[in-house]
Parts: structure tokens; C-alpha cells; sequence
């Protein structure tokens, strides 16, 4: 096994199977605290990033600047928006109250309510990371399997030494050259940023969708391709492979039916954690590319210290990351037989 | 003698050249006074401008608080955005001067206390009504409302007489003033007083500009088409796009890739980039400055030697050279360089540091220790210039210790004794009145404490003052305080540059606003 993949966390480990229950009501059991420990994870996000945009200091006096001295009644109007009287706690319970009866607040900057002002963002961030994840799974099991094919051989060492190199750049150095070879300074064939049509979507000219997707799939490919080229090997490598060859099985029914169904677990795990890492990494790709997502808003919200969408778009991040995890592990237990008894035995 | 410049009956010079087919960079050169001479004017081929098309202009900043209130711009977009929509009265043209615009006369009585405002008679509104004085009227009122003035208002809702002013007939305005104000046009001209109908609704925008709204996505995108009965020179593209850009590169790389035609703000490092791919950089003299402010009332800048001497510590051409990449023209610690009554007779004050020593000397601050506040908020320019002068200090003997805030802009802001701050183009009495004057006489940002009574009798008398050669003896005398005394060191002021794309043509620097003041009408892809 790679460094890399021993990395993982395996999900059997925090399936124990619960003595004495049966079928369903184990299933039960495990989902009811899987659900418990993703809602108690959300829970603990979300007085981490109270207490971080409290810590930021007094909002109010951020959003005035210079004007601050000589404004008394919009700084009474923006306190009494914050509600910054109050204590800490009572302010957090308030805040908490609200997002749990799915009210996220109204924008300081715009005064319009934040589940308006952000759902567009929302998704077009989500296009652009399934649009991400369409390309870059093939594209990493494909990349994977030829590795395998012809291991230890030159393709294989030329592929991992690629695939090494590329997990080393950060996405905004990615980004840069891909602008530079594709947008502006060698070829000019795509667009280098999205240019937001007033009614429609980024979408609606495809040419530019394809540098910022390009990107993420450059950015995460090589780690996932190469966490599944080492579970790939240590099926191949194992000895009910060895004895399917030697039933005279041809290779490719060994590889496909084998190999690949095995790899496909840890292949789920290390994809799941890429594209968790996608939702709150966009960030960067999104401000090089200038395309309208949640990063994009994020920095404008930062920037206007507009606290109640930093609050509601960190909140969302953390949500898609919790979420993504819980349906890796479901996954995962769902196809491996082993774990599949484990729980329902 | 307040009736601003008229253009010239029949072809105006930009007709002119227009149709001679000279191109815009013979205008640039010929007429314009920029210190950098005529080859940054405008586009890259000559020849004449032709119509059609869309430009899409990248505007820096921007987001979720963006406006299309006339009177109530904030970034860079929102200004772009106003100045094509909506015209004020006056306009201030390129070179920082008042010409005619919705009004083709504003004049004022002998007492300065009556302006008698004379509309253009032929201009309507993008929904057809035409302009008269009522909605000048209206809209001054929105501006000035004294219990919540908006940006252009602060003077005019302190200064106006609403009970006296009155619309005499359709195109003319009579506006009194509770005091004498000889430069009332002048607050007339701002981008920030743009004419607006009655009726007006800012969910359908309706102003006079050249181009009229189609749509806006705060943060995001604008368009504006060209607007067939505009009463000056129509557009030349069909369609104006403004395109927010928080992020410098992006904004470059759009550029570079012509998905965009203009940016303002071209960061200038990134000037030989986009030199490089074929397009431009528009380089306008402005008066933006970020000055070092002493308090004249704390120890041990009390102590006028003391200012002096921190005055000739200061390298200035190194200041434009190191923190503006050399984009920058001297400053003699005296504000407002394009007022007719800038004081350029007084001598250009440079760096000596055997005279600060000496100064010092006298002033029993051998050795002195000063700790000096800034903060990014200030501008990028700011903690540069502060380090800068930790270095230039030294060579004095003075010790400055930098001390970053952040927010520079909290509860401690006027009262640093040493510290920055941020301004732009201003004229002299507008400025000194904000900036110098005690906070409960209007001066809301004075840093420095300076409370000098004869110089405040001065810019008073000067504000009533119709004369302009009268006025302009009494601002000489009263700058030539501050320069003798004042609490300011300011080492140069700013120069804008935008950038453009190679098929870019009719752009023009202009000391008031970026690009041209953003007349995109002027402007053919």
C-alpha cells in the first residue's frame, strides 16, 4: 500500500457491528449515529464560525470605515441589525434558532434576505464541482487502470512521475498556466473568465465553463488516481486473484470483475474526500476565473464584512462536506460485502 | 464670470477630429495636458471611430451593495455605472474644468446668494419626457434633504434656502442660498447629482446619459444600450456591458483575452502585461493624494519646527518612484493642484536633511521617537509610504516606529498624532473646509487638528468671494499657512491608469474620473 493510502481512514473500523440486532434495526442503528455524529460535527462547525466572525472584531465600525465617526444613525441602524448588544451567547442562540427554522438572515451590504442573494452561487458552485466530478472519476480509473496495466513498467513510472508532480501544484498555479497556455499569452481558444450574463448562467456560454472544470479536475485527479492504482495492486496482488489466474479466468473478467469491484471502495472514500475538499476549496478557482459561485461571494462578503452571509456560506461548505462524507461511508458499507454482514449479522 | 466654459457653436473638436479622420490620438497629443505626452491617449489605430458593437467594460470591486441610485454611488462600478445613466447639470470635463451639460447656463447673482440655473431646452429622458427645471429641482432636493443628505449633498443641504428657491418656468431654476457661495456650480457638476425625473423609480432607472438601462445583477453584470435621442454626442457601440471584477488578475487576463475592452484601476505592474498583448494603458494626472498627518496640537508636532523638519526629511520623487512604480507628480504639501488658485509660486520643498537636523536642534528633539499608524484599509499605498519613510527618517536621526492597525478606521482615527489617511481630487475650499476646519464647521475628517482662525476667515471669504482673481489672492494666503504651518506632509499626488484593448478607440485621460471619466458614448470597438 501507497503512503497515500493508508492515509484513509477506513470505515470499517467505526462499524462494530452491534451485538445481538438484526437486519433492519441494526441498519437503523448505524444510520441513527452516523446522523448523530454529522449533526453533532455541524454543530460544533457552527460555533466555530460564530465565534470566528465575532472574533473578527466590531462589524459595524468594518462596514463604516472612515464614515463611521460621522454617521451615528447608520451605525445605530447596522447595530441594531447585529443585534450587538446583546451577549455572545444570546446572540449565537438567536443566530442558531434562526438556521435551524431555515431562515439565513439579511445581508448587512444589500439588505436582501441571504437565502436569496446566495442561491444562485450555491448552484453554480454545484455545477461547476459536478461538472468537476463527471470528468475527473473516469478520468482517474482510467488513468489508474492503464497505470496498473502496465506496471512497473516505463508507461507506468512516466504516468506516477506526472501524477507525482501535479499533486504538488496548488490550483491557482494550475489555473495561471492553463490561462496562460489557453486564454491569453499562447493560444487564445477559451474564454479566461466567465462574463455573467444579466438573466442566464455561466453555463449558458460553455466555452467558459471548461478552464475553471479543467482546473479542479487537474487539481484532485492525480491524488485520486493514484490512491486507486495502489488498491488496484494490492487486490492483483493478493492470493483469491491469484487463484482466480490460476483457475485459467482471463485477465480481463480477473481485472474488471476483481480487481476493480475491490478498488471501487477506497476509490469512493478518497472521491468523496476530494470533492468535500472541492466545495470549500473553490475559492481560489473562483476568483481567478471570476465565476459567480459561492467563493466568488464568499471573498465579496469577507470584503463588505457582510457577517450574516460569511456565517450562512461557511455553514453551507460545512454542510456539503458532512453530507458528502455520510453518503462516502453509506456507500462504501452498501458495497463491501464484509461490512454488509458486519452490520446486519 | 461663474458661467462655466460653452463649447464653441457648430462641429465641437472632438466632431472635428472625428470626422477629419485625425484619430484620437492626434486630439490626445495636441490638446491635452498630460505629462506624459499623446501617446496614451485613446486606442492603438488611428483612423476614424466606427459605430456598432458592444464594449464591456471590467470595473474594479464591486459586489452585493451595488447601486444604481444616481445619488448615491460607492465603487468603481457604481460610478461607472451613474455616469453613463444619469448627467448632472454641469459636467466637470477632462481637464478638471466646468462645462455646460443638462444646463447651458449656471450664473449667479452679484451677492453670490441667488444662482439662476438655465436648462437645456431639448434634452429628454430615456422614457421620452423632456428635462425641465422641475426635475432639476426635484433631484437637488433628493441630494440636499438636510435631515439625510446624500453623498453630493453635505455642503448643499447646509448652504440651500428650500423655502426661497423656486422654479421660475420650465427651464429655469432659481436657487437661494442662506449664505454667499461663490462655487455653488461646482458642487453641481459632481457624478453624484445626476438629473432624475419626478416620477423616478429605481427599479427603471430613467436618467438623460447616452445610455439607458437594460438590466443589473448587483456584483455581477449591467448593460445599458445606446440611447437614440441622446442630446450630445450619441454612442458609437451599440451596447455598454459593466462587469465587476474583485480580483486583479482576472480582470488583466479577461483583458488580454478580449472578453472585455476597458478596466480602470490597472494595477501598475501589470501595465507592461498588457502593453505587451497590444492593448494600452491610459495614464490621467489626478489629485488623489495619501498625505502623513500631524496632530498640531499634541507634542512633539506642536512644535512647528518639528513639522518642518518632518517635512524635509521626505524624500518625494523616491515616495513617487517606490510606492507608485514612479505613476505620481511631486506634491508640496498643499492639496487640491488643479484649483485655478493653486499656490504654484510657492517653492517646491525637498528633501534636506542637514535643515531638518538643525530644525530639530532648536527644537530640543535631538534623537527624536515617533510611532506612526497606518493601516491597508488607508490603501496599499500607505503602508509602503510608511516604511519608506521609517528609512528616510533615519538619515535625520528620527526613529519612526510603524504601527499597523487593523481597522486603521476605528474609534482612534483622528486622534493619531501621527498617522495617513486617503484623498482624492478635490478643489481647495471644498477640501479645507472638510479636512481643516474644526468637526462642529463642517470639518468632519481633520486629522491634523489644525484650528487656525485666520485661515478659516480666509477660505470663508474666499467662498463668498465672486471675483476670481480676488478669491484666488485669498486661497494663495491662506495656503500659504498651511504650508508654513500645517500639519500635513504631502509628497505627490497619484496617477490613474486604466488599461484598453488593442480596437479600442476615442478614450481620453481625464484628471476627474478613470477612463475619460467613463464616457463610454466616446468610445468605438
Amino acid at each position: 500500500m501507497t503512503e497515500a493510502a493508508t492515509l484513509l481512514t477506513d470505515p470499517l473500523e467505526e462499524v462494530a457491528p452491534p451485538r445481538g440486532r438484526h437486519g433492519a434495526a441494526a441498519w437503523a442503528v448505524w444510520i441513527a449515529r452516523r446522523l448523530g455524529l454529522a449533526v453533532l460535527t455541524l454543530w460544533l462547525v457552527s460555533i466555530l464560525v460564530f465565534v470566528a466572525t465575532a472574533a473578527l472584531g466590531d462589524p459595524v465600525r468594518a462596514i463604516l470605515g472612515r464614515d463611521y465617526a460621522s454617521n451615528p444613525g447608520r451605525v445605530a441602524e447596522l447595530e441594531a441589525q447585529l443585534n450587538s448588544d446583546a451577549s455572545l451567547v444570546t446572540r449565537y442562540v438567536d443566530w442558531l434558532g434562526d438556521l435551524l427554522t431555515g431562515s439565513l438572515g439579511t445581508s448587512l451590504a444589500s439588505g436582501l434576505p441571504v437565502s436569496d442573494l446566495i442561491s444562485s452561487s450555491v448552484v453554480n458552485s454545484a455545477v461547476l464541482v459536478f461538472l468537476a466530478a463527471v470528468v475527473m472519476i473516469p478520468l482517474a480509473f482510467a488513468v489508474a487502470m492503464i497505470s496498473v496495466h502496465y506496471r512497473r513498467r516505463r508507461p507506468d513510472t512516466v504516468i506516477q512521475t506526472i501524477l507525482l508532480a501535479m499533486a504538488g501544484l496548488p490550483e491557482f498555479v494550475i489555473g495561471v498556466l492553463l490561462l496562460a497556455l489557453f486564454a491569453t499569452t499562447v493560444f487564445q481558444v477559451f474564454p479566461a473568465v466567465t462574463i455573467s450574463s444579466p438573466t442566464g448562467h455561466p453555463w449558458d456560454n460553455p466555452e467558459a465553463m471548461v478552464l475553471p472544470t479543467l482546473t479542479l479536475v487537474l487539481w484532485v485527479t492525480p491524488y485520486v488516481s493514484r490512491i486507486i492504482r495502489a488498491s488496484l495492486l494490492e487486490v492483483i496482488d493478493s492470493e483469491y486473484v491469484e487463484l482466480a489466474r490460476l483457475k485459467g479466468i482471463p485477465e480481463k473478467v480477473v481485472m474488471r470483475k476483481h480487481a476493480l469491484l475491490n478498488a471501487i471502495v477506497p476509490g469512493i472514500q478518497v472521491i468523496a474526500l476530494q470533492l468535500a475538499f472541492l466545495a470549500g476549496g473553490i475559492v481560489v478557482v473562483e476568483t481567478l476565473f471570476s465565476y459567480p459561485g459561492v467563493g466568488l461571494q464568499l471573498v465579496d462578503a469577507v470584503r463588505n464584512h457582510d457577517v450574516p452571509v460569511v456565517q450562512a456560506l461557511s455553514m453551507i461548505i460545512a454542510g456539503v462536506y458532512v453530507v458528502v462524507n455520510l453518503v462516502a461511508d453509506l456507500l462504501s458499507i452498501l458495497l463491501t460485502p464484509r461490512a454488509r454482514t458486519a452490520i446486519s449479522s | 464670470m461663474n458661467q462655466p466654459r460653452r463649447n464653441g457653436p457648430g462641429l465641437s473638436r472632438r466632431q472635428l477630429f472625428r470626422y477629419s479622420g485625425l484619430g484620437v490620438a492626434a486630439v490626445a497629443g495636441g490638446n491635452l495636458l498630460t505629462a506624459c505626452g499623446g501617446d496614451d491617449g485613446g486606442g492603438g489605430a488611428g483612423g476614424p471611430q466606427s459605430s456598432g458593437g458592444i464594449l464591456i467594460h471590467g470595473a474594479t470591486g464591486g459586489g452585493s451593495k451595488d447601486t444604481l441610485d444616481p445619488h448615491a454611488p460607492v465603487t468603481n462600478p457604481d460610478i461607472a455605472r451613474v455616469s453613463n445613466l444619469y448627467e448632472p447639470l454641469l459636467f466637470w470635463n477632462n481637464n478638471y474644468e466646468l462645462e455646460p451639460a443638462l444646463a447651458e447656463s449656471v450664473e449667479s447673482s452679484s451677492d453670490g446668494k441667488t444662482w439662476t440655473v438655465k436648462m437645456r431646452p431639448d434634452v429628454t429622458f430615456h422614457n421620452g419626457k423632456t428635462v425641465t427645471a422641475e426635475d432639476a429641482w426635484f433631484s437637488i432636493q433628493r441630494v440636499a434633504d438636510p435631515k439625510a443628505p446624500l453623498s453630493a449633498g453635505g455642503q448643499l443641504s447646509q448652504i440651500l434656502d428650500f423655502e426661497s428657491s423656486k422654479v421660475v418656468d420650465e427651464t429655469t431654476l432659481e436657487l437661494a442660498l442662506k449664505v454667499p457661495y461663490a462655487i455653488l456650480d461646482g458642487l453641481l457638476a459632481e457624478y453624484t447629482l445626476g438629473i432624475i425625473p419626478t416620477d423616478f423609480d429605481i427599479a427603471n432607472p430613467v436618467g438623460t446619459g447616452a445610455f439607458t438601462y437594460k438590466s443589473f445583477d448587483p456584483g455581477k453584470t449591467s448593460t445599458f444600450t445606446k440611447y437614440a435621442d441622446y442630446w450630445g454626442d450619441p454612442a458609437f457601440v451599440d451596447e455598454l456591458q459593466i462587469q465587476d471584477f474583485s480580483d486583479d488578475s482576472a480582470k488583466v487576463n479577461a483583458l488580454q483575452a478580449g472578453q472585455i475592452q476597458t478596466v480602470d484601476n490597472l494595477p501598475y505592474n501589470l501595465i507592461e502585461t498588457i502593453e505587451g498583448a497590444g492593448g494600452g494603458a491610459l495614464v490621467s494626472e489626478t489629485g488623489a493624494w495619501v498625505p502623513f498627518t500631524m496632530r498640531v496640537d499634541v507634542a512633539p508636532f506642536s512644535d512647528v519646527r518639528v513639522r518642518q523638519a518632518m517635512r524635509l526629511i521626505v524624500d518625494r520623487q523616491q515616495m513617487i518612484d517606490q510606492t507608485l512604480s514612479g505613476y505620481g507628480s511631486l506634491g508640496n504639501d498643499m492639496y487640491a493642484p488643479f484649483d485655478a488658485a493653486y499656490a504654484s509660486d510657492l517653492p517646491q520643498r525637498e528633501q534636506d536633511i542637514d535643515q531638518a537636523r538643525s530644525l530639530l536642534a532648536d527644537a530640543g528633539q535631538e534623537g527624536l521617537q515617533v510611532e506612526l499608524f497606518t493601516g491597508d484599509d488607508i490603501g496599499s499605498v500607505a503602508p509602503a509610504a510608511a516604511n519608506l519613510f521609517v528609512e528616510q527618517a533615519k538619515e535625520a536621526g528620527v526613529e519612526v516606529k510603524v504601527t499597523k492597525k487593523t481597522p486603521f478606521y476605528d474609534d482612534d482615527y483622528l486622534s493619531y498624532p501621527f498617522a495617513q489617511d486617503f484623498w482624492n481630487t478635490r478643489n481647495y475650499i471644498p477640501q479645507a473646509v472638510v479636512g481643516t476646519f474644526p468637526p462642529e464647521q463642517g470639518g468632519t475628517y481633520n486629522e491634523t487638528h489644525w484650528d487656525n482662525e485666520e485661515h478659516r476667515n480666509l477660505v470663508n471669504q474666499a467662498a463668498q468671494e465672486l471675483d476670481e482673481t480676488k478669491r484666488a489672492e485669498l486661497l494663495h494666503d491662506a495656503q500659504e499657512i498651511e504650508y508654513n504651518e500645517g500639519g500635513l506632509i504631502i509628497w505627490g499626488f497619484r496617477q490613474q491608469v486604466d488599461g484598453y484593448a488593442a480596437n479600442v478607440q476615442g478614450l481620453e485621460p481625464s484628471k476627474y474620473l478613470p477612463l475619460g471619466s467613463y464616457k463610454f458614448n466616446k468610445v468605438s470597438v
